[in-house]
């Protein structure tokens, strides 16, 4: 059940956002200009309840049931066979807190999630910017990016996994004949054999696999920011880069944001790169907390849910103070102006 | 990448959940007198063509004939899933009557599984080879059945071996060092050491047993962290640091090794008859290209090499136990197993049928090695420590081996 919860855990951070504007759209019962009987005033008030209960079953159905389910199962003995066998109280959770293993992978999360994102929303910032020049090809182009988006996260990683093989890998052989590996079948062609340099390319896939959807985002919102703003800072006399600075990226904040927070999400939860490109080894050495949270998964359900949970919270403390930061509560700027 | 996995999370969310709602029992018994049996196990196969699926159909459905009022239903999933899966079933309560692929011990402790006495003809029990059964057995009962087995063996490419000049296959550690030395030179792996996860708790045995050490000591207690486990490791490490392996051994799983092998790209690999199929769906190397020979020890070749068997457990939860010895009895016909055999390139588990085998001299070499082969340790916690070790051994080659085998003996200790 470990595997419907843990599935459960991250639609939970998913659906929620998703899934809540299905309420505040549903028009609310209105006072209505003539009266009618009791029966029909009661259905009326009624009426709001049956509009919402579809999204509200789904949400108690596909969120809250998988989230007591997870609860309840990090706090069970269960042998590796998947039979329970009693209470843990809060045992589960003490022995991954004492996990020699995990300070380590609480740290490479950090550096995963930061290092993905900050170079995912870096670059797209640059494609935005690029794709929303007028040139020669721009739709080819605009519908190019898309293709990483579209391809299957695994099959990509693993396409990365047989380009980056020892001996006859794709990547290898160029890298070989530029002269950067200086012998293939070697350790130094091992990239996914050592936990720096592996790490350091399912970074760069990570990013590969991002860009397009953060692209997209920023591009929208630089769309929106109307042209008169620029021609009135040139008259001003505003250098590029100034008016970049002062009118585009205060504008583009929003959607900056909201890209922002997407990516945080996708990446700490990011799972089929990793375990396609690595396993999560040498030993645990590329183990993000969701992929150590499967491997524990193996043997220790219990103790795996456990992880679930912490990973759960981590996440939602990460993006309140994400928020926080942003001062999400701020109007928006447009509003302002 | 956003959205897509939203929408596959939530689906694959729902569709779990639909699973969970709809649970209950899978082998019913439906009207007076008719059986239904549920049978679930491992796929052998490469892909559809030679799935595990028909193997069993085929005996299900001439079972069904022989016995009208009994019908097996039966279902298969790949290696790769089949731990998850079988996890997934017995947590949901959703037990097959009959189970193939995994050890006994485990669900014997959690009392769902019917002794083997209960649900085999007295000649057939007779008839498996001991070696195995004692592997299965929880407090002294037999649970486990074994199916299929197989020995591992040096497999060593004979053209490879000539043109680095080497006469024979080496039979000690120093040898074979040498001889990785001499093969590497020539550009090729010399010898393939697969530690990823896949399966390095075989790769590590055969290195502890060729210095006398293994996962028990005599008395049968876990001794992993013993002093000559931690030696053999040490030897395994200077080996792939001196660039006698294939890079990166402790990431590097069987099935890449074994092909690279079927590449005619490796000199030397230790492997199960199940190499066999793979080098000749390569096309590379012809029959004349290779062979094996005993595994080489730290001082002459292993007497006894590494046995491993796949069980058949019956679960005594669906309350059919007439119902399971009948099709026991039915299924492990010689005709069957060496069906199995010839088709997967395995070895079998019963007596008689060995003995027609091994009249075959590809299979004799390894059929021979059975009575005396070392198997994994019959413990209900040896799930876990396998697990760990698939998990970490593979980095005791490029860091400490004794740290290692510590944290996995601490693991082991405490389990069990």
């Amino acid at each position: 059940m470990t595997h419907a919860a843990a599935a459960g855990e991250t639609a939970g951070e998913r659906l929620g956002p998703a899934s809540a504007p299905a309420g505040p759209v549903i028009p609310a019962a209105a006072p209505r200009p003539h009266r009618a009987g009791r029966g029909a005033q009661v259905r009326r008030r009624l009426e709001p309840l049956a509009w919402l209960a579809p999204a509200a079953i789904l949400i108690a159905v596909v969120v809250l049931w998988p989230i007591v389910t997870l609860v309840q199962t990090s706090m069970q003995n269960i042998t590796p066979i998947g039979v329970t066998i009693g209470s843990a109280g809060t045992r589960n959770f003490s022995k991954l807190f004492q996990d020699p293993n995990l300070p380590g992978i609480l740290v490479r999360t950090v550096v995963w999630v930061v290092a993905v994102v900050a170079l995912t929303m870096l670059i797209s910032l640059g494609l935005a910017q690029l794709f929303n020049q007028r040139f020669p090809g721009r739709r080819v182009a605009r519908w190019a990016l898309i293709a990483p988006w579209a391809a299957s996260v695994m099959m990509t990683a693993l396409i990365f996994r047989w380009m980056l093989q020892p001996d006859n890998g794709a990547i290898n052989i160029f890298l070989h004949q530029l002269g950067i590996v200086s012998q293939l079948n070697s350790n130094q062609s091992s990239w996914l054999g050592r936990p720096d340099s592996a790490l350091a390319w399912m970074i760069g896939v990570a990013v590969f696999v991002s860009v397009p959807f953060t692209t997209y985002a920023l591009l929208a919102g630089l769309q929106s920011i109307p042209g008169e703003l620029f021609e009135a800072a040139k008259i001003d006399g505003a250098t590029r880069w100034r008016s970049y600075r002062a009118i585009t990226l205060p504008l583009l904040r929003p959607a900056f944001l909201v890209a922002a927070v997407i990516n945080l999400m996708n990446v700490f939860n990011s799972f089929p790169i990793i375990w396609e490109m690595t396993r999560g080894g040498p030993g645990y050495e590329t183990n993000t907390t969701t992929v150590f949270m499967y491997n524990l998964k193996e043997s220790f359900i219990g103790e795996a849910a456990a992880m679930s949970i912490v990973n759960f919270t981590l996440i939602i403390v990460i993006v309140l103070i994400y928020l926080r930061l942003n001062n999400w509560s701020r109007p928006d700027p447009r509003e302002a102006r | 990448m956003g959205r897509r996995l939203a929408i596959g999370t939530t689906i694959g969310t729902a569709a779990l959940l639909a699973v969970a709602g709809c649970g209950g029992s899978t082998g019913s018994t439906a009207a007076a007198g008719s059986t239904t049996l549920s049978f679930f196990g491992a796929d052998y196969g490469a892909g559809s063509a030679n799935s595990t699926t028909k193997y069993w159909d085929a005996i299900a459905s001439a079972f069904h004939k022989a016995n009208p009022s009994i019908t097996v239903k039966v279902q298969t999933v790949d290696w790769t899933d089949f731990p998850t899966k079988v996890q997934t079933l017995v947590q949901n309560k959703q037990f097959p009557d009959v189970l193939e692929g995994d050890a006994a011990p485990q669900f014997a402790q959690s009392h769902l599984l019917y002794p083997d006495s209960q649900v085999l003809s007295p000649s057939l029990l007779a008839n498996m080879m001991p070696t195995f059964l004692k592997d299965g057995q929880y407090q002294g009962t037999d649970y486990g059945i074994p199916f299929t087995t197989s020995t591992r063996a040096l497999y060593y490419n004979k053209k490879i071996f000539a043109a680095a000049g080497i006469a024979a296959p080496p039979q000690t550690w120093a040898q074979l060092q040498s001889d990785a030395a001499k093969i590497k030179a020539k550009g090729y792996v010399g010898y393939g050491m697969p530690l990823g996860s896949e399966e390095a708790q075989a790769e590590a045995l055969l290195w502890f047993l060729g210095d006398g050490g293994g996962y028990v000591n005599a008395s049968g207690t876990y001794d992993i962290n013993s002093q000559q486990n931690v030696q053999a490791l040490q030897f395994m490490s200077g080996l792939a640091k001196a660039g006698d392996t294939q890079p990166s051994p402790g990431t590097t799983d069987r099935k890449d090794v074994w092909a690279q092998f079927a590449q005619g790209r490796v000199g030397m690999m230790l492997g199960s008859p199940a190499v066999i199929p793979i080098i000749q769906a390569a096309g590379v190397l012809k029959t004349a290209d290779y062979a094996t020979a005993d595994v080489p020890g730290k001082n002459a070749p292993l007497t006894s090499t590494l046995g491993v068997h796949d069980d058949v457990v019956a679960f005594n939860t669906g309350g059919h136990q007439a119902a399971i010895r009948k099709f026991l009895d039915f299924a492990y016909q010689d005709k069957y197993q060496l069906e199995f055999d010839h088709e997967y390139d395995l070895l079998p588990a019963t007596k008689s049928a060995a003995a027609s085998m091994s009249a075959n001299p590809m299979f004799a070499a390894f059929l021979k090695n059975i009575p005396q082969s070392v198997n994994y340790p019959a413990k209900a916690s040896w799930q876990t420590v396998q697990d760990q070790i698939q998990t970490t051994l593979g980095q005791a080659v490029s860091g400490s081996p004794s740290k290692i085998l510590n944290a996995i003996q601490k693991t082991a200790v405490s389990g069990g």
